[in-house]
């Protein structure tokens, strides 16, 4: 019995053991990817937050004209652009932004432009309309990538298949907090600040023909960047679970060796009592 | 000679952000330069060669294509889609596009719906060797 039992112990050490190793590698994968994915996201931020002003300061000038991608209309359809992860192993990333989305969209009807394997297979399975489905991998998805991808948004919300635009992504906000945000894309919304005196401004073109050229390539540009910030989230996050399951696997490797040595001990007494035993009659 | 501030940005990096003495920039309706104390001005950019003049006096140019380009409170924002200064052109990829984008329009008829984005790689690629010179 003692035997079999110090035999069981051993094998459940080994196994738990070789998951350690992987888990341990996976920790390591993430911290190497981790510095390139943060120098990504930093480079990116410029972008989105000077032409988000830029975009705030014309959609000012274009109070009250009609401009397709400011103007509201009654919303019978939602996008969602749902940014999640190739690959599970990450805690909740994934989860937190499907539980994100549910908790948003209301009894709107919606379909998903999702972007990541598993938010692929999620809204496939769940039967929802896709928009497309061949962006499995958020990590190789280039400026190039966002561009083709803000022209379809963009031109199917011109063509009213749908009537707001919703980002789903997830937000780095430090090695230990990622936050899932859903941001409203299109239609515009409206500033929040008074009118400044940029009314002095001379535009080139009308404010309203300019705002519609310049919408889809601040929509690429925003979109690269909640890559950019998600994908940092999805590595900062994995980290951290393999992190808990490594340290988890070490703590249930010395519990398992201590019965084991519990056992092995055990056994050892057993017989020398037998022994001891035998040698009395 | 008088500078202001100045600030390239590309989805993927900001390439300037320092003074300069003079840009000039090819707009969607042509060639503008904007000098320091410039009027509040915006206008949608097009496919064309850039030119920076640094504080130093030092002129670069450049392969800019796509986005905004704003000036408010005397500082100006380039926000282009792609902005490539000449040393970091490849020369042998601006020739590969703009063969296959030749091959592509050849193809094509001119109201397909990708006949004006095969048009814009077209003008990219020979905007670029042109600035590769």
């Amino acid at each position: 019995m003692a035997g079999a039992s110090m035999k069981d112990i051993k094998l459940r050490i080994k196994s738990v053991e070789s998951t350690m190793q992987i888990t341990k590698a996976m920790q390591l994968v993430a911290t190497s990817k981790l510095r390139r994915a943060k120098e990504r996201m930093e480079n990116s931020k410029p972008y989105a937050q000077i032409s988000s002003q830029a975009l705030r300061a014309a959609v000012q000038r274009c109070a009250g004209q009609s401009v397709p991608f400011v103007q509201e209309r009654p919303v019978k359809n939602r996008l969602y652009i749902v940014i999640a992860g190739e690959r599970g192993l990450a805690g909740g990333y994934n989860a937190n932004v499907f539980k994100a989305l549910a908790a948003h969209c209301g009894d709107t009807p919606y379909c998903v432009l999702p972007l990541g394997r598993k938010a692929i297979e999620k809204y496939h399975h769940a039967g929802v309309e896709l928009l497309d489905d061949q962006y499995g991998r958020v990590e190789s998805l280039g400026v190039k990538a966002c561009y083709r991808l803000s022209r379809m948004v963009a031109a199917g919300y011109l063509q009213e298949r749908y009537d707001e635009v919703w980002l789903v992504y997830t937000s780095f906000r430090s090695m230990m907090s990622q936050e899932v945000q859903v941001e409203k894309l299109l239609p515009v919304p409206p500033a929040e600040e008074a009118p400044q005196r940029n009314v002095d401004t001379v535009y080139e073109m009308e404010p309203a023909e300019t705002l519609e050229r310049f919408v889809p390539d601040f929509l690429a540009g925003r979109l690269y960047s909640a890559l950019c910030d998600s994908f940092v989230s999805e590595v900062a996050s994995r980290r951290m679970a393999m992190d808990s399951a490594t340290k988890n696997a070490g703590a249930m490797i010395s519990d398992l060796t201590l019965r084991y040595n519990r056992a092995r001990q055990g056994a050892i007494t057993q017989e020398i009592t037998e022994i001891v035993a035998g040698a009395e009659e | 000679m008088a500078v202001f501030h100045l600030q390239i940005v590309t989805p993927d990096r900001m390439v300037y952000d320092g003074d300069a003495e003079r840009v000039i920039l090819r707009t969607a309706n042509g060639d503008v330069c904007i000098l320091a104390r410039h009027i509040d001005y915006a206008a949608p950019l097009g496919i064309g060669e850039a030119r920076v003049t640094d504080a130093q006096g030092h002129t670069r140019s450049a392969a800019c294509s796509g986005g905004l380009l704003s000036v408010s409170n005397g500082e100006a924002r380039v926000i282009a889609t792609t902005f490539e200064w000449a040393d970091e052109i490849d020369a042998a990829r601006a020739a590969a596009a703009q063969q296959a984008a030749e091959e592509k329009l050849r193809t094509m008829q001119r109201d397909d719906v990708d006949y004006a984005l095969a048009e814009a790689k077209l003008k990219r690629a020979l905007i670029r060797q042109q600035v590769k010179g």
